[in-house]
């Protein structure tokens, strides 16, 4: 189950964040969040040690962190998807079909005239599209 | 890794054992220990110890094991087997003899054979090896070969296991010492081999009862294995032993569930802890990083028992410490190796998994886990003082990972199994007695400083924070406060508000507790002016500040300002004593450009003009905004510039004014009617102001006030360079500007520059028409006061090149270079009828090439002051003159602001006077030139001159200029250093009264020049001409002054060739001649040559003359001889009359002559005139204007 989604700017500011878990543990998802970046910032300043993940956008699992895993995503803008998810198996092609609609929807979002690049993203259409594509997350992998 | 047992740490090593002769037992030790591998011994003086060997024979599982099955086993790994192998039980026992027992008195023979047969009979149900060593005592031993087979026998022996040291010997000793050593290892290796194969054969056999004892025959491989270094091997079993052991949770019920659970978790760490230490030997660091994932995901979810969850915790916590701790050790051994080398297929680690700090992190979490689980099983079964007694007695037992009740009744001392709820019991007294925040902290301290070291800095932010959380909630404030300012900081600058919130709740909370005022309402204040708009979902478990949402940023706002303006108390929490401002104190705030605190009030202030004159007023506006969730009303704000004159106060008129009476000095105040700071908008405020004092006006800072102890001060910001909001620029929100005025928002300024006082003083550069190259220019200079005193006046001088650059720079090429500017200014004269004395010596006085500094005397004022500037111009040029004076209007103020005048004036420069010369022959005197007549078309070769012969040169200097000038003399000097090659006549006489000389006139002086030298070039020196301007109605008086004022102009004349003429040419013919009266005109040729001329000549006849002679002739002139062709002429007409013209040829030159027609004329008088004889002069002066 995917339990945080995240948009991260340029100066690693969070520009959308949200968690979907009853648990109530937001606090530490966005803690886990942002220390996931520098994850990002390893794989993106030492692109040798990620070899074959040059040039893609999808940075696959940053790291394990107790229950959770952390799935990275960078656009070409260095814009961050970020996703934490406590399913223990998951499916690559899952996350990567994840984060593709992600990314489509984000693009929406900005592509939106009244949108100020740079700023938080408050499109009340992108959260639901987000939590939409957030639970059919769950559907596709139990599928 | 510290709790661990030493033996399991550290790896295994070979134990052997000597028994009897103790003095040599040090010396043989030392030595073993330090062969490679090392070899421990165990030093047994005599044999009555080796008994110590033999206790264990009652042993079930080692004699009765294969032949019994059916017995209990009690455990799986005996607790302190490792420990016996490691220092009681030796491989190896080393019986050592001295020589002369074997071989002496058969009494100690005797000896000897029932002390072999005593140790044999103990080392032999242990399979332990035994080496005899005989040491020499006497070096005149005898080596009886009957006894040595003797003893071998006895021993049941090989020849080389019994060695023979003799300590008497040094190299021999030695090398017995080494072959000692050697048979020890092989020894040990055999014998650890044999132990080894002895306990895997009974695994092979499948017939173990239980699988416990797999894992514990497993286990003893393995470490047999170690003995011997058999590291592959070692892995193999502790690998097998591992999955066997995991294969057994599900299945044994030998003990109750939550011990046995601890018994397999025990075990199991164990192994894990032997797998991970060899595969992180060999180097394999993902192998075991590998491992341990799998290790943690094997045993995560074996929780146990809900009231014993936290056994597991702590458990869990302990692995990833551990291991932690071991990769921490292993990458300091092998650096050079890459840690990461991952992508195992299936499941790619990440580069995190091999960070010490991550597994730091993780078990600083768990451990937080059991802390919690503990906690709530304290409060759940919380009987107090029920069975702590009975925990006293509980003791580890005899197998890894089991406990048991210590029964001592008397001398008897029993184990009694636990119950589990007795264990749980006891678990719980244990972790009661350890303080886990203290142990947390420090893992987590660890981590905190991996990764900060690693510049993984959000990471370490994160461990850092619930470091601090640590930390706070054990009371260690200070520790708290610095690491969560820290941490602050990086949320601050990447804007994470929903984290910053809770950073800064708890930096609320410990500058409460610790009653710092100033920390608390910074702190509160930075929080209620965070961009926290909607609910950020954090609801539950949030630190002190509470939910982050915009109802609990007005509450923390409304208490910060309670506080602060004493409307009330703090009365809410209990530690509210600690925060009250005192009436004597008062809490400033200082919000400079990179203050946190610019989002609760920024200062942005815009002068309305750039510039502004002293005394004028221009507009100033103040915008003030905040970003905190309601409306402040301030009392007052104070505006501050650099000028202290100008500061201000802005009252609010919606309050009573109790300040303004204690202002000492009468500031101005003005009244705003309201100022009221609502959230996220400007209040501006527009206000008059001027200085008096020229230079920089600058708002330094915004001061405002806030009930009677509360101030904050903001630093000014322009708003064309305002920086945008940290935070809120992220926020989806109208950007707004701090003025209306579009134009001031790109271009306001917090500054403006008050212009200096208009000049009350007139500067006049007085020069007339164009300097003239040579002469001395005055210019003069004149400051007329006209309402300022002058004081420290100072004036200065510039010459500029109109086209720019040529004055300084001359160039190179040109030859008289000398002269370094060709604008000079010389110097600066003083006031007229002042002596120059008076220009102070101490005033600067400063006269540089093309610049000069000059110091003004005090002028009062109405009155002025004057001085000339003597500039020289060496090249005719326009110049550019620039004068400033600066002043000061005021006299005492050392720092009043100077008043500037400018004034400039452009000057050309001019020629004054252009001198010309040439060179004329005597009257109707020609001589042939061979070279003029040859290269007549090139006209660019210097001239020739007929040498041996007087000419005349004429020197004219005319006017160029506008103004009539003075010419006082011209003459011909020589050049210095240079011989005149001829003699000049009529040189150096001055004119007895300086000419006057118009504007166009040319004055021309006549020189007679003759050289007698027999050379081919003449020089004839510089024309020298002196010359002043024509002063006009003053020149009477002027020209006695000093001979200075006159200028000296030069030009040099140029060298001319001279040639010896062949022939010269000469018409005689008187001055005048008179009509009708007949008069004789010869012609003289001469011929200088040492030949023969050939010479055609011809008369031609003419209206006015009748003449007589020969018309045309051919005649021979003689060499050196003159020949002369005369004739009479009758003059028949009177006036200027032409005469017969005459031409000649030479032949041999092809060279022919005519006269020219001034030369060619005569005046005929009707009749014949009456002169008067005029005085004669030394010289003759023509003056003749020029045709």
């Amino acid at each position: 189950m995917i339990v945080c989604v995240a948009v991260v700017g340029h100066q690693n500011n969070p520009l959308y964040i949200q968690s979907f878990t009853e648990a109530d543990d937001a606090l530490k998802l966005h803690h886990i969040v942002h220390c996931s970046l520098d994850v990002v910032d390893e794989r993106v300043n030492n692109p040798k040690k990620s070899g074959p993940m040059l040039n893609e956008t999808f940075l696959g699992l940053l790291y394990p962190i107790e229950n959770y895993k952390v799935y990275g995503y960078l656009t070409n803008t260095k814009v961050k998807f970020i996703l934490v998810t406590t399913d223990l198996d998951v499916k690559d092609a899952d996350v990567r079909n994840f984060f593709r609609r992600f990314h489509s929807a984000y693009v929406d979002a900005v592509s939106n005239p009244f949108h100020v690049p740079g700023k938080k993203i408050t499109s009340r259409t992108f959260a639901e599209r987000v939590s939409t594509i957030v639970k059919s997350f769950g559907f596709s992998s139990v599928a | 890794m510290e709790e661990y047992p030493e033996e399991l740490r550290t790896p295994p090593i070979t134990l052997t054992s000597l028994v009897g002769y103790p003095e040599l037992h040090p010396l043989i030790s030392t030595y073993l220990l330090s062969q490679q591998p090392p070899i421990n011994t165990l030093a047994l003086p005599d044999l009555s110890k080796i008994n110590l060997f033999n206790k264990k024979k009652s042993d079930p599982d080692s004699t009765t094991a294969t032949s019994s099955p059916p017995f209990i086993v009690n455990g799986i790994l005996k607790r302190d087997w490792l420990l016996n192998h490691r220092t009681k039980i030796p491989s190896v026992v080393a019986s050592i003899f001295p020589s002369n027992h074997v071989f002496g008195d058969p009494a100690q023979w005797l000896q000897v054979c029932s002390d072999l047969d005593s140790i044999k009979s103990v080392i032999r149900g242990r399979n332990i090896k035994l080496v005899v060593v005989l040491v020499h005592t006497n070096a005149n031993d005898e080596v009886s070969e009957d006894r040595m087979i003797a003893l071998r026998k006895r021993a049941e022996l090989e020849a080389k296991y019994i060695v023979i040291l003799n300590p008497n010997d040094d190299s021999e000793f030695q090398l017995s010492l080494n072959r000692l050593a050697n048979t020890f290892s092989e020894l040990s290796t055999a014998y650890y081999r044999e132990e080894g194969r002895r306990v895997k054969q009974r695994i092979e056999k499948k017939n173990v009862s239980s699988v416990e004892l797999i894992v514990r025959y497993c286990f003893k491989v393995a470490v047999y294995a170690e003995f011997r270094s058999d590291w592959t091997e070692a892995l193999k079993f502790y690998e097998e032993a591992y999955h066997t052991l995991r294969e057994i949770v599900g299945v044994t019920t030998r003990l109750p569930a939550v011990q046995r659970l601890v018994e397999i978790k025990s075990v199991s760490e164990q192994l894990h802890f032997k797998i991970s230490t060899l595969l992180l030997h060999s180097g394999k660091v993902s192998e075991a990083v590998t491992w341990f994932r799998q290790h943690k995901n094997t045993y995560k979810r074996l929780v146990g028992a809900p009231e014993a969850i936290f056994v597991h915790w702590e458990w869990l916590s302990r692995q990833y410490l551990v291991f932690g701790e071991l990769l921490e050790t292993s990458s300091k051994i092998t650096q050079s190796f890459p840690p990461v080398s991952l992508g195992s297929s299936s499941k790619p680690l990440s580069e995190w998994e091999s960070y010490p700090a991550y597994y730091y992190q993780l078990a600083a979490h768990y451990l937080s886990e059991k802390r919690s689980a503990l906690e709530l099983t304290i409060s759940m079964s919380e009987t107090p003082s029920e069975v702590d007694n009975g925990a006293d007695s509980v003791v580890p037992s005899a197998y890894v990972g089991q406990f048991a009740r210590l029964l001592e009744e008397g001398e008897n001392v029993d184990m009694l199994p636990l119950t589990d709820e007795e264990y749980t019991h006891y678990a719980v007294s244990e972790g009661k007695r350890f303080r886990d925040s203290l142990e947390i902290i420090a893992l987590l301290k660890k981590a905190y400083e991996s990764y900060s070291g690693m510049k993984i800095q959000r990471m370490s932010s994160f461990c850092g924070f619930q470091m601090a959380k640590e930390y706070f909630t054990e009371g260690d404030i200070g520790n708290a406060k610095q690491i969560f300012d820290n941490i602050a900081s990086l949320y601050r600058k990447e804007g994470w508000v929903t984290l910053l919130w809770e950073v800064l709740g708890y930096l609320r909370e410990c500058s409460r507790k610790n009653g710092t005022i100033k920390d608390f309402v910074e702190y509160s204040l930075e929080m209620a002016a965070l961009p926290i708009s909607s609910d950020t979902g954090v609801q539950r478990d949030t630190g002190p500040a509470g939910p982050a949402n915009p109802m609990q940023r007005e509450i923390v706002h409304k208490e910060v300002f309670e506080l602060v303006c004493e409307a009330s108390e703090l009365t809410k929490s209990e530690d509210s004593s600690n925060l009250k401002i005192t009436a004597d104190e008062s809490v400033q705030l200082e919000v400079d450009l990179v203050s946190p605190l610019r989002l609760v009030m920024l200062a942005s202030v815009a002068f309305h003009e750039q510039t502004i004159k002293p005394g004028a007023s221009t507009l100033i506006t103040v915008s003030l905004l905040s970003h905190l969730p309601l409306t402040v009303e301030i009392d007052q704000l104070e505006i501050q510039f650099n000028q202290s004159s100008c500061n201000f106060f802005i009252a609010n008129a919606q309050k009573p004014q109790s300040v303004e009476g204690s202002d000492p000095q009468q500031q101005r105040t003005e009244t705003a009617p309201s100022l009221s700071l609502v959230s996220n908008k400007w209040l501006r405020l527009t206000y008059n102001i001027q200085s008096d004092q020229s230079g920089k006006l600058e708002c330094l800072s915004v001061i405002a006030k806030i009930g009677s102890h509360f101030t904050i001060c903001c630093r000014a910001e322009s708003p064309a360079s305002l920086d945008s909001l940290p935070l809120w620029t992220l926020e989806d929100c109208i950007q707004t500007v701090p003025i209306k005025d579009p134009v001031l928002v790109f271009s306001g300024q917090k500054s403006t520059q008050v212009e200096e006082p208009d000049p009350q003083v007139d500067l006049c550069l007085g020069a007339s028409g164009p300097a003239l190259v040579g002469e001395v220019f005055l210019v003069p200079v004149t400051l007329v006061s006209k309402g300022h005193d002058v004081y420290s006046g100072e004036l200065k001088i510039n010459l500029v090149d109109v086209k720019g650059g040529g004055l300084f720079s001359p160039r190179d090429s040109e030859p008289y270079s000398t002269e370094n500017h060709h604008v000079q200014l010389l110097g600066i004269s003083g006031p007229e009828k002042e002596d120059d004395s008076q220009l102070d010596s101490d005033k600067i006085k400063k006269i540089q090439q093309s610049f000069g500094l000059i110091s003004v005397p005090f002028i009062k004022n109405g009155d002025s002051w004057s001085c000339k500037l003597e500039i020289k111009w060496h090249r005719p040029k326009p110049i550019m003159l620039y004068v400033s004076l600066g002043y000061t209007p005021n006299s005492g103020e050392s720092n009043a602001p100077m008043v500037h005048v400018h004034k400039n004036l452009q000057i050309e420069g001019t020629t004054g006077i252009v001198i010309n010369h040439h060179y004329l022959m005597p009257f109707r005197r020609d001589p042939l030139l061979l070279t003029k007549n040859k290269q007549a078309s090139e006209s660019d070769q210097p001239e020739s001159l007929p040498s041996n012969q007087t000419m005349v040169l004429i020197v004219s200097a005319k006017n160029c200029t506008e103004v009539p000038l003075r010419l006082k003399s011209i003459s011909v000097e020589e050049e210095a250093g240079v011989e005149r090659t001829c003699s000049v006549q009529h040189g150096n006489e001055e004119l007895s009264n300086p000419a006057l000389l118009v504007p166009g006139e040319e004055f021309k002086k006549v020189f007679s020049v003759s050289s007698n030298m027999n050379i081919s070039k003449l020089r004839f020196g510089t024309a020298c001409l002196r010359w002043r301007r024509d002063l006009g109605v003053e020149e009477k008086s002027a020209s006695t002054t000093t001979l200075s004022s006159w200028v000296e102009t030069k030009q040099k004349l140029p060298d001319m060739n001279v040639e010896l003429p062949p022939l010269i040419a000469s018409l005689e013919c008187p001055p005048y001649a008179i009509l009708g009266d007949p008069f004789t005109y010869n012609i003289r040729i001469l011929n200088q040559t040492h030949l023969l001329q050939e010479i055609k000549y011809s008369l031609a006849d003419a209206q006015s003359f009748v003449l007589c002679g020969y018309h045309n002739d051919t005649v021979y002139v003689l060499p050196k001889s003159e020949h002369v062709v005369s004739y009479k002429l009758v003059p028949l007409a009177s006036g200027v009359q032409q005469l017969p013209r005459f031409s000649m040829t030479s032949v041999r030159y092809s060279a022919g002559y005519q006269p020219s027609n001034s030369s060619n004329s005569v005046f005929v008088f009707p009749s014949k005139p009456h002169f008067k004889t005029a005085a004669s002069t030394n010289f003759r002066v023509e003056s003749v204007v020029n045709e």
